[in-house]
């Protein structure tokens, strides 16, 4: 029997997959790709700046404001992350985390010892540590580099890292435009991606949730979740540039930009379970606007545990929400082998 | 494969005994008017565990439910009869009628032992080897031997694999050499943590049915750990493995054992490699096609490349791929979240042609056998 008689393009016409399918093509033309979008344009941004500071164009605090938002619209995209940029090592070219062992700082310093005029192509050779935004902010913010005053060393790495990210962005960017790209890969089923809308709607649904999970370990870890209790600031993300909690914010808004977007919120026949996911982002959001100081701090301030807790219990409520009732209304499978193989 | 008159009298009694279980007969294996078999374990969305088996059109054979969740499936040679194999650290497995969907039999590990998954019954139909952890010492590998008596399973033996952690073993093309998979990560009973990633001690082991070791050969890394294979007809093995040190390190995911030739790495490209995420879950050989198909969930992709050349035929995104086996014309592929799919690789220099099958979607363990 040859296997193509017995394929069901028919599927796509299932009586579900029309709204599925209105909700998809609005979330890919109107969520994800300007998500996309947005972070390319940040690093195009950041790539001029950093060669704007290099050569004397432009202030540190330009280029501070530069990785800032390079760093936020990053952080956005994260629970967004369908299709080529969470492939192979693309996200670990973006940002090193977590560096348990420092990594980034051991490995830039000998990136630059060995290659002091280091160009975009020497980069691109090196390790996935050094190639992204960690090492960036390594070399904007830690203690040990006082970059007005050592430009020269660090310089070629900054120009470098700026180009590698501009130039992966853009790629990313051209992999959902192109022919038969993601964005089609959302919109004309079935395709090499995707059988039918309802497998684009549950891997759309999935990195959401991955996205959410990963804000719990990005808090857990500092709070010493992992270490008996006992506090790991170093292990925060972004804790040189003491940006944690911008990053957390980021991601959330962008878990919730697909939970806004129209049409997803009426897939859900539960309108309780809905109001609840509303709430739930709320609840975290409004937590966030009242952080009493950078994560770095917060960690290891016995008297902000409470704070910490309590911001934590309702990151884990809004995960949970997605992870067991919004996936089950919705009856997406959460995985299964990926997650527990053998 | 027919039957021999040899075969036939030496089966007898065990017919005689099947004939009292629900009338088992021969089961030659011609596609029948529905085409291939596809078995497997699944669960359903409520985490209840089965033993399946679906015709490629869609139509259910059977969906039994068993206790435990399985892993692979050892069809018998000629009986239309499966062991669906507990997965580790399960202490059962269970042989399942493939017409009727009947759970003739729940096989239990010995005391101090676990599945791995895996087994294999041997060409004569009276021996099923399976890969087995020995508790008292965790990890050290031993192979089950099991007579088929009737329709009941009973422990015979037991030999060592020659490594730690047993995973997959394959029959070489005489029919009497097992290959069998070596993981080398240590579990305790009742656990699945690993218990020695900083001194694991992964092999591919040649060895006689009766345990003699043949050759034992180990990758470059401690921490690759080799876990699944096939056998091609002309003896070549390849092997894939699951890298149990960080993500952004480089490790061979496939290796390759040519007939007469050292076990070495399967020449991938370094941006295919890292799709892998440092996982691969089944492997399938097509012999007349010589085309090697590779399974990797987490990194939710889906492989095909020229078994001689390396030349890569199919490298597509499938969510949370899981089981992978050969079909006539190239390879029918589950998924443990998505539709499974049917790939036609039959004509040489033309790209594949995907099709999404008619069954279940989603939640397919990491093993298919198709009886074809």
């Amino acid at each position: 029997m040859r296997l193509l008689t017995v394929a069901t393009t028919a599927l796509l016409l299932t009586a579900c997959g029309a709204p599925q399918r209105h909700v998809i093509t609005h979330l890919a033309d109107n969520v994800l790709l300007p998500a996309h979008q947005h972070w390319a344009d940040s690093n195009r941004a950041l790539a001029e700046r950093a060669r704007q500071y290099c050569n004397d164009e432009t202030d540190l605090n330009a280029l501070h404001s530069a990785f800032g938002n390079a760093r936020h619209q990053w952080a956005a995209l994260q629970p967004q992350l369908v299709g080529p940029l969470s492939e192979g090592n693309r996200s670990w070219q973006v940002q090193f985390y977590p560096d348990k062992r420092n990594l980034v700082a051991r490995q830039a310093e000998e990136l630059l010892d060995t290659h002091p005029q280091l160009d975009h192509a020497q980069l691109a050779e090196a390790s996935v540590v050094v190639q992204g935004l960690s090492a960036f902010e390594y070399v904007l913010f830690d203690d040990s580099i006082d970059l007005p005053a050592q430009r020269e060393r660090y310089c070629p790495l900054l120009i470098a890292i700026g180009q590698h990210q501009q130039q992966l962005a853009q790629d990313m960017v051209d992999l959902w435009q192109q022919p038969e790209g993601m964005l089609v890969q959302l919109k004309a089923f079935p395709n090499e991606r995707y059988a039918e809308p309802r497998d684009a709607l549950a891997d759309i649904l999935r990195v959401q949730i991955t996205g959410l999970d990963t804000l719990k370990k990005k808090l857990g870890t500092p709070m010493g979740h992992l270490n008996r209790g006992v506090p790991q600031p170093f292990q925060a993300e972004a804790w040189r540039s003491q940006q944690s909690l911008d990053n957390l914010r980021a991601t959330v808004e962008g878990a919730q930009a697909i939970w806004q977007a129209p049409g997803v919120r009426e897939l859900v026949s539960d309108d309780a379970l809905a109001t609840r996911i509303d709430d739930a982002y709320t609840d975290v959001l409004t937590r966030l606007d009242s952080a009493p100081a950078p994560l770095i701090e917060l960690v290891q301030d016995s008297a902000q545990k409470d704070w910490l807790d309590a911001l934590y219990d309702r990151l884990n409520t809004l995960h949970r929400l997605h992870q067991n009732e919004l996936a089950a209304a919705l009856d997406i499978q959460i995985g299964f082998n990926a997650n527990d193989g053998d | 494969m027919a039957l021999t008159r040899r075969e036939l009298l030496r089966w007898s009694g065990l017919l005689t005994g099947a004939a009292t279980l629900g009338g088992l007969v021969l089961w030659q294996r011609r596609p029948g008017a529905e085409g291939p078999l596809l078995l497997s374990a699944r669960n359903d969305t409520d985490g209840h565990h089965y033993a399946v088996g679906y015709y490629l059109n869609g139509r259910k054979a059977f969906a039994t439910r068993v206790p435990e969740r399985c892993h692979a499936i050892a069809p018998h040679p000629f009986l239309p009869v499966a062991l669906f194999v507990g997965r580790r650290p399960s202490t059962e497995s269970y042989l399942v009628h493939l017409q009727s969907g009947e759970l003739l039999h729940t096989l239990h590990s010995q005391p101090d032992r676990h599945f791995y998954g895996h087994a294999v019954f041997h060409h004569s139909g009276e021996w099923l080897y399976a890969t087995e952890n020995d508790t008292t010492d965790p990890g050290r590998g031993v192979l089950g031997i099991y007579h088929l008596d009737g329709l009941q399973l009973r422990h015979h033996d037991e030999v060592p694999t020659h490594g730690i952690g047993p995973h997959e073993l394959a029959w070489m093309p005489d029919g009497d050499t097992l290959a069998v998979c070596n993981g080398g990560i240590r579990t305790e009973a009742e656990s699945r943590v690993e218990m020695n990633l900083h001194a694991m001690a992964p092999s591919l082991v040649l060895m006689q049915r009766d345990g003699q070791l043949i050759s034992k050969e180990m990758l470059a890394q401690a921490k690759n750990s080799i876990r699944h294979m096939d056998v091609a007809s002309d003896g070549t093995i390849v092997t894939g493995q699951q890298y149990m040190g960080e993500l952004y390190e480089s490790a061979p995911l496939l290796a390759i054992k040519r007939p007469g030739e050292a076990y070495r790495a399967f020449p991938l490209e370094e941006p295919q490699r890292q799709m892998m995420q440092q996982y691969t879950a089944s492997i399938a050989i097509h012999s007349e096609l010589r085309l090697l198909a590779m399974t990797a969930p987490r990194g939710n992709r889906f492989f095909v490349w020229e078994l001689d050349s390396g030349k890569t035929v199919v490298d597509a995104p499938m969510q949370d791929c899981a089981g992978v086996s050969a079909v006539r014309e190239g390879f029918v592929v589950t998924s443990g979240q998505g539709s499974c799919r049917g790939y036609d690789c039959s004509e040489r220099g033309v790209p594949a042609r995907v099709s999404h099958l008619d069954l279940p979607a989603g939640l397919w363990d990491n093993h298919a056998g198709l009886l074809v």
